[in-house]
């Protein structure tokens, strides 16, 4: 067994820091356990603060802090979503406290080419995610999570990639346990609660806690305090609940400030969408539509029901950057009743099936694929009517022959409309064009002199026709028309109709129907 | 209408940029490089217009790819279409699709699939209705430019037709320009003839116009060569069957309409 551990040290700063707007991230950001510091950010420490300090001080020190309670569930959330990143590369993950995720690898090195390139994977899977994570691995779980939050970075080689710092690395028991040799005893879990009576016994480290007599030890300090030093060497079982994967999406995120505008939304969406796409993944699936949900605070004893914006991806995607995307030009078109404080994420629909490979070079794949998320984009921003393929229709009345339809992601690679064979080249066409390319949306009436319709004050004349067409008696539409091609003075090709409505006999009227381009 | 090329003793059908490069000439140094009275070289590949004595004066001898074209109307329906459905039609049996961004009418995919254009290659983009009564005030084409910039900056669309409004503001050709830069084909934008006053960024411009039943006047407004003095004629696919031809010419010669007796006309079509 060979079982890696990926530490947050910063979760619960992290996780809080997610909740504000993009804006606030660089003030200094402090959290709080019972009136002392507990986690300072970067921009807090370079004015002095450090874990530990009250929070009178604290303020002394940067007026402009801000001051936040660490939250058990948000950061539990965070580290969920990180386990379901590590589920990816093995099933047997589990969570160890409150910010250690373990996974057990000795079956996925050969799949995935030796730990290093699993800790690249690992690296980049966890990197959207936003935390600094420290690794290590060992053959036994807890000895993992132990040099993982220990980190004796002067003993072992470190190497960083991104916000991964791999830490130690050992495959075997007897080298465990010199490394850990060295650990303080507070490490153990168990041991933080008799730090100080340990530590005037004078017992720092582990190697001084192995060299006792274990009946006294245990009578002192109980049980779980050996139990653990055991487990940690890989003397006695560790069995572990392995985390599981839900079958539907579902997470929220509490915002700190009231999001307004689809900006601040939008930032706070992001971090949701890192951790479904990091459960997609472990799923081995594509997400096809999600549900963001926007609840808004109570405002004179009346609850507002949420907004609820559901975005459909016509191509199943597995990219948070295109779902990000597709996400801001849907909120664009959004008015939100009223600021919103909590961000709900939600998806069941998910295709399973493989990504799509990168390509060196580009293939028609590619391009269908890119030319879909074009589709999509345009979609997503004009509204779906507005993107529309041409159908032809077998039916003789002009404004119903063609049908623009909205175009759906796929619809270019549909069946077959019903269509002649187009003419092999562009030149030699089989027979006269009769249909003009333009159509007018509404037909034009025409005024008449001399028994010639006129168009835009000049006479066009006559040149072919006419074309009857009578048709949709059937249909409540009763179309009776005589066609001509009229030639206007510059030239140019036009398709004009008489009417032959029985109510209208002999009255001649002329419309313009279309033009021939 | 005969066909004028410039260069003197070259061949009918025959540009400038056929001529063969003598050595050491100043042309040969850079691709970039042409000499006042010869046609530039494209570095991109360029799509046959379909329309011989077109290409011979077009430069590359075809629309260029990766730039804009500007074709200017003084109304839709002068035979553009016709024009430019070879190219697309050819680009078509490449699996590469088409966008059409705000089409003046709706188009008819019966007459489209008789021009040879594969109307399930085929996207229409319109912009949003009543844009300006919405909260935000936008700039009246601020949707076709969003879109058109979008798909040419994609580089997945064989080639793409605008009609664009007449006033836009100075900077959209030219953020179009660098736009389609990343689009591997022709773009075509098609605005109203009285633009062609206004300075434009696109390398290439014509100007349209009907020169009769089924021809078609192009004059070079623009391009990377010499100026070319005298419009071309351009014979379009036809319409008209021949008697229907012969019929539109006859009514062309006198002055149209005024002197036809109306007797000829009314046996024409019977009633």
């Amino acid at each position: 067994m060979l079982w890696l551990a990926l530490h947050l040290p910063l979760l619960s700063l992290e996780a809080f820091c997610a909740t504000l707007p993009a804006a606030a991230a660089q003030r200094p950001v402090v959290l709080l356990s019972e009136h002392r510091i507990t986690h300072v950010n970067r921009a807090a420490a370079e004015r002095g603060l450090r874990p530990g300090i009250k929070r009178s001080t604290a303020l002394a020190l940067a007026p402009e802090l801000l001051i936040a309670e660490g939250h058990a569930g948000r950061d539990a959330a965070a580290l969920q979503a990180v386990a379901h990143a590590a589920l990816a590369y093995t099933p047997a993950v589990t969570l160890h406290g409150a910010q250690t995720v373990l996974l057990e690898i000795q079956a996925s090195l050969r799949l995935f080419g030796g730990l290093a390139a699993l800790q690249q994977r690992l690296a980049a899977a966890v990197a959207p995610l936003g935390h600094r994570v420290r690794s290590a691995a060992a053959p036994t779980a807890l000895g993992a999570a132990l040099l993982a939050q220990w980190h004796p970075a002067k003993r072992a080689g470190r190497s960083e990639q991104g916000d991964l710092i791999a830490g130690p690395h050992v495959t075997d028991l007897s080298a465990l346990q010199t490394l850990l040799d060295g650990a303080p005893v507070w490490l153990l879990g168990p041991g933080r609660d008799h730090w100080e009576a340990l530590q005037g016994m004078g017992l720092q480290t582990l190697s001084d806690l192995r060299q006792l007599p274990r009946a006294g030890l245990a009578r002192r300090f109980g049980e779980g305090l050996m139990g653990d030093l055991d487990r940690a060497l890989g003397l006695q079982a560790d069995p572990r609940l392995w985390v599981e994967l839900p079958a539907v999406f579902e997470s929220r995120l509490e915002l700190y400030t009231r999001a307004e505008n689809s900006e601040q939304v939008l930032s706070g969406a992001a971090v949701l969408l890192a951790r479904l796409v990091a459960w997609a993944q472990a799923r081995h699936g594509r997400v096809a539509a999600f549900t963001l949900a926007m609840l808004h605070e109570r405002q004179r004893q009346t609850t507002r029901p949420a907004t609820e914006l559901r975005v459909e991806l016509a191509e199943p995607a597995l990219d948070a950057a295109h779902l990000q995307l597709l996400l801001r030009e849907r909120l664009a078109r959004l008015v939100l009743a009223a600021p919103t404080l909590e961000l709900r994420l939600h998806c069941r629909h998910l295709v399973a099936g493989h990504a799509p490979n990168g390509e060196l070079f580009p293939t028609h794949a590619g391009a269908a694929e890119g030319l879909t998320r074009l589709l999509e984009r345009l979609r997503a921003r004009l509204g779906d009517a507005q993107v529309q393929r041409l159908l032809p229709v077998a039916d003789h009345r002009p404004e119903r022959a063609s049908l623009a339809v909205p175009a759906q992601g796929d619809g270019l690679r549909g069946p077959a409309p019903p269509l002649p064979a187009p003419a092999a080249a562009g030149w030699a066409l089989p027979l006269p064009l009769h249909r003009p390319a333009w159509l007018l949306p509404e037909p034009l009436p025409l005024p008449e002199r001399d028994a010639q319709p006129l168009l835009e004050g000049r006479p066009l004349q006559l040149v072919s026709g006419p074309e009857r067409i009578e048709a949709g008696w059937w249909d409540g539409t009763p179309t009776l028309r005589d066609y001509f091609i009229a030639q206007a003075e510059d030239g140019s090709l036009v398709w004009i109709y008489r009417g032959r409505l029985p109510g209208v006999v002999g009255e001649v009227n002329w419309f313009l129907q279309g033009r021939f381009a | 209408m005969p066909l004028r090329t410039p260069g003197g003793p070259a061949p009918a059908l025959r540009g400038p940029q056929h001529q063969p490069l003598l050595p050491g000439a100043p042309e040969s140094l850079h691709p970039a490089l042409w000499r006042a009275h010869q046609l530039a070289r494209p570095r991109q590949a360029v799509a046959a217009s379909g329309h011989a004595e077109l290409d011979a004066q077009l430069p590359g001898g075809g629309w260029p790819a990766g730039v804009l074209s500007e074709l200017l109307l003084p109304h839709a329906g002068v035979g553009e279409l016709r024009l430019l459905a070879p190219a697309l039609a050819a680009l078509q049996r490449q699996q590469r699709s088409v966008m059409w961004f705000d089409p003046p009418a709706a188009p008819c995919a019966w007459a489209l699939s008789a021009l040879g254009i594969d109307v399930r290659q085929l996207v229409v983009v319109h912009s949003r209705a009543g844009l300006s009564s919405a909260a935000r005030p936008l700039l009246p084409a601020a949707d076709i430019l969003w879109a058109l910039e979008q798909a040419l900056k994609s580089g997945h669309l064989g080639a793409v037709l605008a009609w664009l409004p007449a006033r836009l503001p100075a900077d959209a050709l030219r953020r179009l320009q660098l736009a389609a830069q990343a689009h591997d084909g022709p773009a075509f934008l098609l605005r109203d003839a009285q633009m062609r006053s206004q300075p434009s960024a696109a390398p290439l411009r014509l100007l349209l116009g009907s020169a009769g039943p089924d021809l078609l006047q192009v004059t070079l407004l623009k391009r990377r060569g010499p100026p070319l003095a005298q419009p071309l004629t351009l014979a379009l696919a036809p319409v008209l069957s021949a008697p229907a031809l012969a019929r539109a010419l006859r009514g062309r010669l006198p002055a149209p309409g005024a002197t036809e007796p109306a007797a000829a006309r009314r046996s024409a079509f019977p009633l």
